[in-house]
């Protein structure tokens, strides 16, 4: 083949710790073309995402853009060879005019001055070829999320790439809005841009994508292939069809009589959440399932009382609660929050073991004056060590330079210390590999026959297929269904991914 | 891992003990052993108790990741507050000592609610109350100095030499002890630790981070208070000046004793140790009749090399700690938008 590409990624391999995220993946990208990049979450698109864009350095593999091999190894490597990236994130600086945002990185200057007539002029001039009719001067604080990407956008034509990475661009906007990103892409392509866009969205590939490749595991299962061979379905199956990974999966037949320990009637949030409605009883296992950006750990914090409940009500053990505060969810309710983000939201890492395992029971181990009995502190912290089995080389070691499996043992063991009767588990395995992803699954199996209502929040839908009784599928903070998990992986996914997708569902039973 | 973290303190309080040591045995020997006589040593200490007191006052707020600004206008404005009690109002002298012990934490306590209430960073609440404080006890002593003659129980304490050692030291030495244990073991210093340490995790465990600030910033002013006594006990008066030359000591003490600016860790050893060899440099500038001056340069210097020694240190692990940040494609949750706005409110 003679073509030249404008983007190709030739056998990329990516290992991280006990997971191989991309295994020897290919993809072509032709100029001209809007080539659709699919794959559930923990695919690998965002591994490919950050090693296109400079981020990470592949381990093996090469990256050609325009026909030349690079190696990036830094954003800033990767737009000097011509890749713009939108990311799902806004990426602007908002207190910057838009002409100072789109030539950022790239600031006209003369004689070491910043050369303020050349910047609107350029940014004039790329805001034209995208027909976006707003002045260069305009703050950006004052645009839309979606002229903020066209913001973005311009940027990536003003640095004139030749590729442009657009990162889930539609998931915070509205469909209007969409409507005039898409104009702007099909406009690119038409001058001759490489348009990578990735999207959760199968109805705007569909209508908007020429090429497809699908990522699973960490493979490729369909390469740079044209859009048109695929139907709908064909690509669910492309994207779910994996055989999961052998595991002792229990039998498992929780009851659900009796008053539920968690019980949401009809609740909003300030965070946005509608009319989210739902039970977990003692000894269940509930999955929230959905996209990043869903609204379920924000869910999770209106249920710590970190956000504010606008309407509906919380029942806890079958009695009407008002939840303040994250003390009084936790002394007063009962309710634990496993955090999704251990390094960022869960553990103290300057800390001992000891001291992080404790931290939600100072109070019961302090005696009357305050002071933390040092023996009663110590002993809850050996407790939870070996019946976790917590590799450390003693209660005195500092969390953070244990392992992310270890860390995620101490930071769900101070939950454990808590003792909740209801204990919501925020991603239980991120970034941890599969063998110690097997231990976990059994843990909370273990917690739920002892009598906790559990809920786990994933993104995986693998692991909420294989961990949970029921799952209920949360899309732009509503519930927008609750399955009966079958534990069959096949039928599963797609009534789950038809839920997500807004999809009429008549095949599974639906409880509101 | 208690080993690594401790050999890392231990090298840092052992490098301090050395440098004390050296230093004592140069001194010694350049003022052919008068370094070493009784009344050299009476106010070697004598000279000491203040710098340790404040430099814990501003470990307790570098704890919970703040800073105290004003812990120089807190001590000056409380001891000329107590002063004018009690030479102007007649009030008794050990009351007055109370006062400034009690006017400190009252100080503090209002930069901590002031910190919580208007979630306005600590750094431009004390250097807003310094600068209040600072000009009160401008406005309250003008050019006066008032004299220590007022209050004599207060100055018995200042004239007590227990063991050959000013009871004002031990007074310094034994809040310091107090202060480790309570770190070590309380529950109100675990949670001020976990505040420090991380605001986010600290909250969503239960602790209320607002109430670690408040608590932070009160013991800091508490100690603050204690030093405004150390004043009333030992020096011959209180004027305008008490106070303006605090912030820095009380800022080199902690940091080179190995208090972590980011919040999370005390270091009590380290801080007495290191108010120890400030001092040390400031008899050394005597011993060799250098310019005053000289000795902010010095301290200002070690001050400068032990963080950047320290950011060195810390470099590796911290890479892969990445703490308090996202992953880059998590988009940040309500709760952590409003930990990463609010100053760890």
């Amino acid at each position: 083949m003679s073509e030249v590409y404008a983007l190709e990624v030739r056998k990329v391999t990516k290992t991280f710790p006990g997971v191989r995220a991309l295994d020897e993946v290919n993809l072509r990208l032709k100029p001209g073309e809007v080539h659709a990049l699919l794959g559930e979450n923990g695919a690998g698109k965002s591994t490919l995402i950050k090693i296109i864009t400079g981020i990470q350095p592949p381990d093996s593999g090469e990256l050609l853009i325009g026909g030349e091999p690079r190696s990036l190894s830094s954003a800033h490597e990767a737009t000097k060879a011509g890749i713009g990236v939108v990311h799902q994130e806004r990426n602007v600086i908002a207190d910057f005019t838009v002409a100072e945002n789109i030539t950022l990185g790239n600031t006209p200057t003369k004689a070491g001055r910043v050369d303020w007539k050349e910047m609107r002029a350029g940014a004039q001039r790329v805001l034209d070829l995208l027909d976006f009719p707003i002045d260069p001067d305009t703050p950006t604080s004052l645009l839309s999320p979606a002229q903020t990407q066209l913001v973005e956008i311009a940027r990536g034509l003003y640095a004139d790439s030749a590729v442009l990475l657009l990162d889930e661009p539609t998931a915070s906007i509205s469909e209007n809005e969409s409507d005039l990103l898409f104009t702007v892409v099909h406009k690119l392509a038409a001058q001759g841009k490489a348009i990578l866009f990735v999207s959760h969205k199968l109805e705007e590939v569909f209508a908007h994508c020429d090429t497809v490749t699908v990522f699973r595991d960490g493979k490729v299962v369909a390469e740079s292939a044209p859009l048109a061979d695929y139907t709908r379905d064909s690509i669910v199956d492309l994207l779910v069809g994996r055989t999961l990974a052998k595991l002792d999966v229990p039998e498992r037949n929780p009851s659900r009589e009796g008053a539920p320990a968690l019980e949401l009637r009809s609740v909003s949030s300030s965070a946005g959440h509608r009319d989210v409605s739902f039970r977990v009883h003692p000894g269940e296992i509930l999955g929230l399932y959905g996209l990043v950006g869903a609204g379920r750990s924000e869910l999770a914090e209106a249920l710590l009382g970190l956000t504010r409940i606008t309407s509906g009500e919380v029942l806890v053990n079958g009695a009407p609660v008002t939840i303040r505060s994250v003390g009084d969810a936790l002394r007063t309710h009962g309710i634990g929050y496993v955090t999704e983000d251990r390094k960022a939201a869960g553990l103290f890492l300057d800390q001992t073991v000891e001291k992080n395992l404790t931290v939600t029971v100072l109070k019961r181990l302090s005696n009357a004056l305050g002071v933390v009995r040092a023996r009663s502190s110590r002993e809850t912290a050996d407790e939870y060590i070996s019946s976790l089995d917590i590799k450390v080389s003693g209660r005195d070691q500092l969390v953070g330079l244990l392992s992310g499996g270890n860390q995620q043992k101490v930071s769900l063991g101070k939950w454990l210390a808590a003792d909740t009767g209801i204990l919501i588990i925020d991603e239980p395995t991120v970034g941890i590999d599969v063998r110690t992803k097997g231990a976990f699954y059994q843990l909370i199996w273990a917690l739920a026959e002892a009598g906790k209502a559990v809920m786990v929040i994933s993104s995986d839908l693998a692991e909420t297929v294989t961990l949970v009784d029921r799952i209920a599928v949360m899309q732009d903070f509503a519930i927008t269904g609750i399955v009966d998990n079958t534990h069959d992986y096949e039928s599963m996914s797609k009534s789950v991914i038809r839920l997500i997708h807004d999809e009429p569902i008549s095949s599974v039973e639906v409880q509101r | 891992m208690k080993a690594r973290l401790g050999a890392a303190l231990r090298t840092q309080n052992t490098s301090l003990a050395a440098v004390i040591i050296v230093g004592t045995i140069v001194l010694a020997i350049q003022s052919q052993g008068g370094f070493l006589a009784p009344i050299s040593i009476r106010t070697f200490f004598e000279f000491l108790a203040i710098p340790i007191i404040i430099g814990l006052a501003q470990m307790a707020t570098l704890a919970v990741g703040q800073m105290n600004l004003a812990v120089g206008a807190i001590g000056g404005f409380a001891s000329c507050a107590a002063a004018i009690l009690v030479a102007d109002a007649g009030l008794p002298g050990w009351l007055g000592g109370i006062l400034a012990i009690l006017i400190g934490l009252a100080a503090g306590l209002v930069n901590g609610l002031l910190v919580v209430l208007t979630q306005i960073n600590g750094f431009v609440v004390t250097l807003a109350t310094m600068t209040i404080l600072a000009g009160a006890q401008y406005a309250m002593v003008g050019t006066r100095t008032i004299q220590a003659s007022a209050w004599p129980e207060l100055q018995a304490i200042g004239t007590a030499y227990p063991l050959g050692v000013p009871l004002i030291f031990w007074l310094a030495l034994i809040i310091a002890i107090a202060l480790a244990f309570a770190y070590r073991h309380t529950l109100v210093a675990r949670q001020m630790l976990a505040s420090g340490g991380n605001p986010l995790a600290a909250r969503l465990s239960g602790i209320s981070n607002n109430r670690s600030l408040v608590a932070a910033h009160g013991l800091s002013g508490l100690l603050c208070g204690v030093a405004a006594f150390i004043v009333l006990c030992s020096l011959p008066g209180s004027n305008k000046s008490i106070g303006g030359d605090w912030l820095l000591s009380s800022f080199a003490a902690p940091i080179i004793g190995g208090v972590s600016l980011v919040g999370g860790t005390v270091a009590v050893l380290g801080t007495v140790l290191a108010a120890m060899v400030v001092r040390l440099v400031d008899s050394a500038r005597a011993a060799f009749q250098l310019d005053p001056s000289w000795v902010n340069l010095v301290i200002g210097a070690v001050v400068l090399g032990t963080v950047a020694l320290d950011r060195v240190r810390t470099r590796r692990p911290s890479a892969t700690r990445g703490r308090r940040r996202p992953p880059a494609d998590a988009p940040p949750t309500a709760a952590l938008r409003t930990v990463e706005r609010g100053a760890g409110a």
